[in-house]
């Protein structure tokens, strides 16, 4: 029933290593981010918001089309990387990029819920036993949000394996290199005699996805597990 | 007076409704990207000559336009850039097989804005990024991917062939400077405007680039339709076509 | 330990502005709630930023807005009780101990753990989770903990409020005996002056963002006495009683006293209110009350309408209070001998 042709493997192999990536290299930031917007007041702290919140609400393909004028090699960061030799448009760096973009909102918003709930007295604890804010930042706070950034990554990967808009216009649909499984399924689903291997696909996505939640739950249960003792 | 021609008048306006399965004069043409231009004009023209003639124009790729008439997309005409998908509308009985007619031909280059020097098939490799439609339901895809194939390409070109969902994409992608080059017909190299002409894709590494047209299955009720596919294989398009660069025979 | 402040913050609507120098091993903050009192704390933790002022620990300047100083809270070594434990809820009893331990640098560390958790005596509650401690327990480990970091000055921010009564009482033995053994001062704030009278030698007053007077326990206590719903609170710290009756008698001063709600093996604290002592020119012949005890008036004190008498009797004080009218009645003066007769069902055992 499951016919997969070797592309169609490349396109999950590389769903899987862009999520991944995507996700860890958004995990410092957007904990900074988080711990900036909860922990910390600044002058301007309303527009990081909207910015960071922005990519929730543009089209994905706007946010394609924004990083491809950014990054394409007349754009204004491009320009910057050509002279290091450092080309990101149409590789799979760049749909690590488009991944990441998108789902950087949903990653801060978990983390800062789980920020939220921290007591501000555990932390003004922290500090006058002898603590500074980076030292507490380690020691305090990022233990306690580890339920926050743990839903925010779990969200953050499964948005990531969803990707399309973004990643076709700036990293392109291509095969063994950027194109993950949503892409491959929009090249399939362009033929009309494509729609079984179309299929097939859809529900390695769906197992996947399926995976990622499961063990988020048990991963979410395991700890609050260690809470209790 | 009034009454009495009243009543007369709504039949009449209800009988003209009932007969009209669609507006009066529309026709729906379903056809290859790589045709727009041509078909624009010869539509205009057409239109000037036939007035309450309407088109409705929908250009994509040939796969893409035979699923969706497949789907109950309406559509009177269908031309395709290779016969695999007029076959495969043949097939379902979707189009009127008497009316199959070849319009026009064609010829794969490759074109593009790297700066490396490249004029065969075999240069390529040493290129990045090769922009080429995506073979399952881009007919120049199609014939690209073959061309590779038989020349013996398809390890070396892996990981750099980006897919286009029709052969404009392709072309735009062309332009860009983040792709090195890609696989389009002649007629769309001549509309590039950054992208150079680099080869003409040697001819015994594809089979011949043909444009087969036909009429739907529902255009037989269509006599608007009919009378474009007409015009269509008459003098004045021929000359819309060699003037676009098509080739006939 | 020497406190000089000299501060200015405005807070939304709220302007604090307190100005005192205290000098001394424990001393209270005293206030109701609103008045600021949580407010300073911060600013002397470090926690906050006053808007101008000056703030000097021991001749090391924490805060000075003149001289651009400003100590982060984690250099000031002040360390603060709250009144929610805040013990870390990651961390279990052993780590939350240390916490500030390891944090302090080794020619800070005079505090051995050891001895900390044997005064406290946390040994059981070692190898448990926080979320498992009781109120009090939790106390003790959070008392432990701003210990163990070894501070200038120990900040408690109404320690006690959250505990019921009974906890309350059996807490405070151990704050005293930790500042006491170890030797580090501490700043007790607290809107009680049961525990301002138990825990601190002066008190600073503070009321609508100001520090308005600097006084004893005692003499909080008796400025307080008509206003408060007990009077005045005597303490007194009793042991060794023997049963008669039903009741325990216990030594006093010269005397003894009799009491109904005792303790045989323990010493125990215990409170009588002021209101709680009836005053007699004479000796009444029969009386209920099984404690009649003569007095000398050693010092009247005004209160609001009320007057506070200074008892001697058996070699100790007792405050008593009267309504001005009835001081009138009998005459009571200073030097004057009464009887005051207590109920052995007045007096309260604390914790």
């Amino acid at each position: 029933m499951l016919q997969l042709a070797p592309e169609d493997t490349q396109a999950i192999m590389l769903s899987l290593k862009v999520a991944f990536t995507a996700t860890l290299l958004s995990l410092p930031l957007g904990f900074a981010t988080a711990w900036l917007m909860v922990f910390r007041s600044f002058r301007g702290k309303v527009l990081l918001e909207v910015l960071v919140n922005l990519p929730l609400t543009l089209p994905p393909v706007v946010i394609g089309y924004f990083l491809l004028l950014l990054l394409g090699r007349n754009g204004w960061a491009g320009k910057v990387l050509d002279t290091w030799g450092i080309h990101l448009v149409f590789t799979w760096k760049a749909a690590v990029i488009a991944s990441a973009t998108v789902g950087f909102p949903l990653l801060v918003r978990s983390i800062r819920l789980g920020m939220e709930s921290i007591d501000r007295q555990l932390v003004q604890a922290s500090r006058s036993l002898g603590a500074s804010w980076f030292d507490t930042l380690l020691t305090v706070v990022l233990p306690l949000s580890l339920r926050g950034i743990l839903a925010g990554s779990s969200l953050m990967f499964a948005r990531s394996l969803g990707e399309f808009g973004a990643t076709i216009i700036v990293a392109g649909n291509i095969p063994g290199l950027t194109q993950t499984i949503p892409l491959a399924i929009y090249d399939y689903a362009s033929s009309p005699s494509s729609t079984m291997m179309a299929l097939s696909l859809c529900i390695v996505a769906v197992v996947i996805s399926v995976s990622v939640l499961f063990m988020h739950e048990m991963l979410g249960r395991n700890l609050e597990k260690k809470e209790l003792l | 007076m009034k009454k009495t021609l009243r009543y007369p008048v709504i039949m009449l306006l209800l009988m003209l409704l009932r007969s009209m399965p669609a507006i009066a004069g529309e026709v729906n043409l379903s056809v290859a990207a790589s045709l727009k231009e041509v078909i624009n004009e010869l539509t205009a023209k057409y239109e000037k000559s036939h007035p309450g003639t309407v088109f409705v124009k929908n250009f994509g790729a040939s796969g893409a336009l035979a699923g969706q008439i497949e789907n109950g997309a309406p559509s009177d005409l269908f031309i395709a850039a290779n016969n695999e998908w007029m076959d495969y509308l043949k097939n379902k009985s979707l189009v009127d097989k008497a009316s199959e007619r070849i319009f026009t031909r064609n010829v794969l280059v490759f074109t593009g804005t790297t700066g490396r020097n490249i004029s065969s098939m075999r240069d390529l490799k040493k290129l990045e990024k090769i922009g080429i439609g995506s073979p399952k339901s881009v007919p120049a895809g199609d014939y690209a991917t073959t061309a590779i194939k038989n020349a013996g390409m398809q390890q070396q070109l892996q990981g750099k062939l980006v897919m286009a969902k029709d052969v404009r994409e392709c072309l735009m992608y062309a332009e860009l400077i983040e792709v090195d080059g890609s696989f389009v017909y002649r007629t769309d190299a001549l509309q590039a405007k950054k992208a150079k002409l680099r080869f003409i894709v040697p001819q015994k590494l594809y089979p011949e680039v043909v444009y087969p047209m036909a009429l739907t299955a529902k255009a037989a009720a269509n006599s608007d339709a009919r009378g474009f596919f007409t015009y269509l294989q008459g003098r004045e398009a021929k000359s819309v076509l060699k003037k676009y660069g098509f080739i006939l025979k | 330990m020497k406190l000089q402040i000299d501060v200015t913050k405005t807070q939304g609507n709220f302007t604090l502005q307190a100005s005192a120098t205290v000098e001394g091993h424990r001393t209270g903050l005293f206030g109701q709630s609103g008045c600021g009192k949580s407010t300073l704390v911060h600013l002397i933790s470090g926690l906050v930023q006053p808007d101008r002022g000056e703030i000097v620990l021991d001749d090391l300047t924490l805060f000075s807005s003149a001289k651009n100083i400003s100590l982060h809270p984690e250099q000031r070594r002040i360390a603060i009780v709250f009144q929610q434990a805040m013990l870390f809820p990651h961390l279990g009893v052993k780590a939350n101990l240390l916490y500030g331990y390891k944090r302090c640098s080794t020619e800070n560390r005079r505090i051995d753990p050891k001895a900390i958790i044997e005064v406290l005596q946390l040994a059981p509650l070692l190898k448990r989770g926080v979320n498992r401690l009781s109120g009090g327990e939790k106390q003790r480990v959070a008392l432990g903990r701003a210990v163990l970091s070894n501070p200038r000055l120990l900040l408690m921010d109404e320690p006690l409020s959250a505990l019921d009564d009974t906890l309350r009482f059996q807490i405070i033995p151990y704050l005293k005996s930790v500042s006491a053994e170890f030797g580090i001062p501490y700043l007790f704030i607290s809107h009680s002056v049961l525990e301002m009278q138990l825990m601190t030698d002066q008190i600073l007053v503070m009321k609508e963002g100001a520090i308005t007077e600097k006084t004893t326990s005692d003499q909080l206590a008796r400025n307080r006495m008509a206003g408060s719903q007990t009077g005045y609170l005597n303490l007194l710290a009793l042991r060794n009683p023997v049963m008669e009756n039903g009741l325990h008698r216990y030594p006093w001063g010269t005397g003894n006293l009799l009491i109904s709600d005792g303790q045989a093996d323990e010493p125990s604290l215990f409170e009588l209110s002021s209101r709680d002592i009836i005053l007699f020119k004479q000796h009444p012949e029969a009386i209920s009350a099984r404690n009649l005890l003569e007095c000398t008036v050693k010092e009247l004190f005004g209160s609001d309408g009320r007057i506070g008498a200074v008892l001697s009797a058996n070699g100790e004080t007792l405050v008593a209070e009267i309504v001005r009218s009835a001081a009138d009645d009998l005459g009571i003066t200073e030097g004057s001998t009464l009887f005051a007769a207590i109920k052995a069902s007045s007096f309260r055992k604390l914790g």
